[in-house]
């Protein structure tokens, strides 16, 4: 059975961009959130076995929304979607419990090596 | 991977978020001291970097970067908006959207991003200033180890190309604290959060896991480049052994987006179904068969439905020309030393795409004559005994099959005496006239090249405008009316039909030949022949409950030869406050028609908007009520 994914970016261009490579790599994508608030409520109804986190979004940002995954399921496998110049807030998103991170700009291979880490 | 497939959405959405920017700087521009839109802002630019540096657009990167950077630190600062700044992050905004259309294009080499990099930079240099947010300390190279401590040393060094190596580092400590506690970080994880963290650090892990499993574990948090545990070196693999992306046919999704073009195709598919249901319902009712007369029926609901899906699918809510607006008024505002508070209701009416997307022109066209010659400048508006700031409200609501769009303005009106005299002179008006209604005001207003303004702003008064906008609406089979009064204001009332592909319409017969009305501005039919003719100024008229209707006969205005029966339908199309009444042969009944576009051989009377194929598959004209009126 494939592994599910939870999209969260606040970018349709993004989340697009994430589903097809995932997608493509078989994984079945069940659901897409756009605020950290949403990812958190489809995170509890979906049960994934895997986020991709934006880390800047509107309403609840990605950090916290790790924070409130991790706090209803301590097994949470989170991988952040960060952007370069943003060390500070990718350490701050591993201490909250994110599992790995990727950097844009995506390259494909690095989002799969990062989810099969991830997944392990 | 290919990305131009996402070239379209990239567009899309960055000029959403760049949209959203110069709404997010009017709101902060009206309250400097607000700490909300900085952080809207400061998330909107942030996507449009993630999203063009994944791109590939290098340029827009960078803008995107520097204004990040700003207002990074206008956020952190949670400093009042002053005016340069907002001026300078306007500019960036506008920077911006230029440099997402070139680049979309191709054209990114035509970027000139110079200037305003150099003084986003400056500007946050002097934000950051002296005292500003010091630079973080280099990281030490890692430290050899107190040998007081127990357990295995595991020196790191993380590859040089991974990004952000802190993250990077953090991670590999979580992994191997599933093996036992770690110790003495080196440097310590504090320097793991700096940009200037190079990838090397050691710590001590008490564990009896063997070095082989502690490698493993390491390795696995990624980009580990060198790494020794325990005194003994291993070399890494060489890079570049990343598994490929595997094919899997089987990737599922709720949502799909649809190319426009495609929508578009499918109007016209629907456009011909429905062309071709009217010829089935013909021909059912020629042959009287129930079974033939059920499948028809059947069908007519089929795609009465379909066709009320795609039109909804290419509703679009006015939002998204609207949304322009805002900016575009302060700005203009701002160089004409106005003061303006400009309103927008009613964004979420919404409109077929193809009918919003001619409007922005014309709403343009009004705006601007509002703010220029609508909204006097602050002086003389105190001296009026009204407020300083000038109010222009653009507003959409739904009526019936219609959408109203009124642009008004608190200003100082038209000044129908300097009109009258100029529409005299150009013979518009009867040289008696002494005043003139709004409808004639209109007409004056509407004459390719005329212009009222005394002098030539860079901003309206070249005498383009309001007919450049009258023939746009006209084209969409709308209307456009005026109302002004001399020192209260001016409001132009744009009437719109809510879908252009398919309309209801009345078919009437002149001659030989079939004309479709559009229902939306037929108001009601009579009978001429019955109803008592007059003659108001020199027309034809007949009073209908104490309204003067002027009557077009169309058979004379077609040139249609021979004599009209003598009792024949009227037909009265009312559109705002003018009503007109279309003398015709006879009524063919309703239907739906297909409007096809129309281009008119030259010498056509304007009162045709397009055509249609009726149901035996011959071709009529619509008529467009807005010239018939």
């Amino acid at each position: 059975m494939s592994h599910t994914v939870l999209v969260c970016d606040d970018a349709i261009f993004m989340r697009t961009m994430i589903s097809d490579i995932l997608g493509q790599a078989g994984f079945e994508i069940v659901g897409e959130a756009e605020t950290g608030s949403q990812a958190v409520e489809k995170y509890k109804q979906l049960k994934p076995d895997l986020v991709t986190m934006d880390i800047v979004m509107p309403d609840m940002g990605g950090i916290d929304a790790v924070r409130e995954i991790v706090k209803h399921d301590p097994d949470a496998k989170i991988l952040m979607c960060s952007a370069m110049g943003q060390q500070a807030l990718v350490v701050e998103a591993i201490q909250a419990g994110a599992k790995d991170f990727v950097v844009k700009p995506f390259q494909p291979s690095r989002v799969l090596e990062a989810v099969q880490r991830v997944l392990g | 991977m290919d990305l131009s497939q996402y070239a379209e959405l990239f567009l899309a959405e960055s000029r959403e978020h760049l949209s959203a920017c110069n709404q997010l700087l009017l709101e902060w521009e009206r309250a400097p001291a607000s700490p909300v839109p900085v952080g809207g802002l400061f998330r909107a630019v942030h996507t449009v970097k993630g999203m063009a540096a994944t791109m590939g657009y290098a340029r827009v990167t960078d803008v995107a970067h520097r204004t990040e950077n700003l207002l990074d630190l206008l956020r952190r600062g949670s400093q009042p908006a002053t005016d340069d700044l907002l001026q300078l992050l306007f500019r960036a905004r506008d920077s911006l959207e230029q440099a997402v259309e070139l680049s979309v294009v191709g054209r990114e080499d035509e970027i000139d991003a110079a200037e305003i990099l150099a003084d986003l930079d400056g500007a946050a240099a002097a934000l950051a200033g002296p005292g500003g947010r010091p630079a973080p300390a280099p990281g030490p190279a890692p430290a050899v180890e107190a040998p007081a401590v127990a357990g295995r040393l595991v020196q790191v060094t993380l590859r040089s190309e991974a990004p952000l190596k802190g993250g990077r580092a953090l991670l590999v400590l979580k992994k191997a604290q599933a093996l036992g506690p770690v110790r003495n970080v080196t440097p310590s994880e504090t320097a793991f959060e700096s940009d200037d963290f190079d990838g090397r650090f050691s710590f001590r892990i008490e564990t009896t896991a063997p070095a082989a499993d502690v490698e493993r574990v390491v390795r696995a948090a990624g980009d580990v480049e060198h790494l020794t545990v325990g005194g003994e070196e291993r070399r890494a693999p060489s890079p570049g052994a990343a598994p490929g992306a595997a094919q899997a046919p089987d990737a599922k999704s709720r949502h799909i987006r649809v190319d426009l073009r495609r929508l578009d195709g499918l109007m016209d598919l629907i456009g011909e179904l429905v062309t071709a249901r009217g010829r089935l319902n013909e021909l059912a009712a020629q042959r009287r068969d129930p079974a033939v007369d059920d499948v028809a029926i059947q069908i007519s609901r089929l795609s009465t439905e379909l066709q009320a899906e795609i039109i909804q699918a290419r509703m679009t809510p006015v939002w998204q020309v609207f949304d322009r607006f805002p900016r575009l008024v302060r700005d203009l505002a701002r160089e004409l030393g106005k003061q303006v508070a400009f309103r927008v209701e009613g964004k979420e009416i919404e409109l077929d795409r193809a009918i919003l997307d001619e409007l922005g022109d014309p709403l343009l066209h009004l705006l601007r004559n509002a703010v220029d010659h609508g909204i006097e400048a602050p002086a003389e508006r105190r001296s009026r005994g009204k407020k300083p700031e000038g109010e222009i409200v653009l507003a959409a609501v739904r009526e019936r099959a219609s959408v109203v769009i009124s642009v008004s303005d608190d200003g100082r009106g038209i000044a129908r005496a300097k009109i009258l005299e100029r529409a005299k002179r150009d013979g518009v008006v009867d040289p008696h006239a002494e005043a003139l209604s709004d409808d004639q005001l209109l007409r004056v207003l509407a004459r390719p090249g005329f212009s009222t303004a005394e002098s030539v702003t860079s901003v309206s008064g070249r005498g383009v405008g309001i007919d450049v906008a009258m023939t746009r609406i006209r084209a969409l089979g709308g209307s456009i009316d005026i109302r002004s009064q001399e020192g209260k204001g001016t409001t132009f009332v744009l009437r719109l039909p809510v879908t252009l592909a398919i309309v209801r319409a009345l078919i009437a017969g002149v001659g030989a030949e079939r004309y479709a009305l559009p229902l939306t501005y037929v108001s009601e039919t009579v009978e001429f022949g019955v109803q008592a003719t007059t003659t108001v100024e020199g027309r034809e008229a007949i009073v209908l409950r104490d309204r003067v209707v002027p009557l077009v006969h169309l058979r004379r205005l077609l040139g249609v030869t021979g004599d009209a029966p003598s009792r024949c339908p009227i037909i009265v199309l009312e559109m705002g406050d003018r009503r007109s009444g279309i003398v015709v042969d006879g009524m063919l009944g309703q239907q739906e028609i297909v409007v096809k576009g129309f281009d008119a051989p030259q010498g056509t009377l304007p009162v045709f908007s397009g055509a249609t194929i009726m149901g035996d598959g011959i071709p009529a004209l619509i008529l467009d009520a807005g010239g018939l009126l």
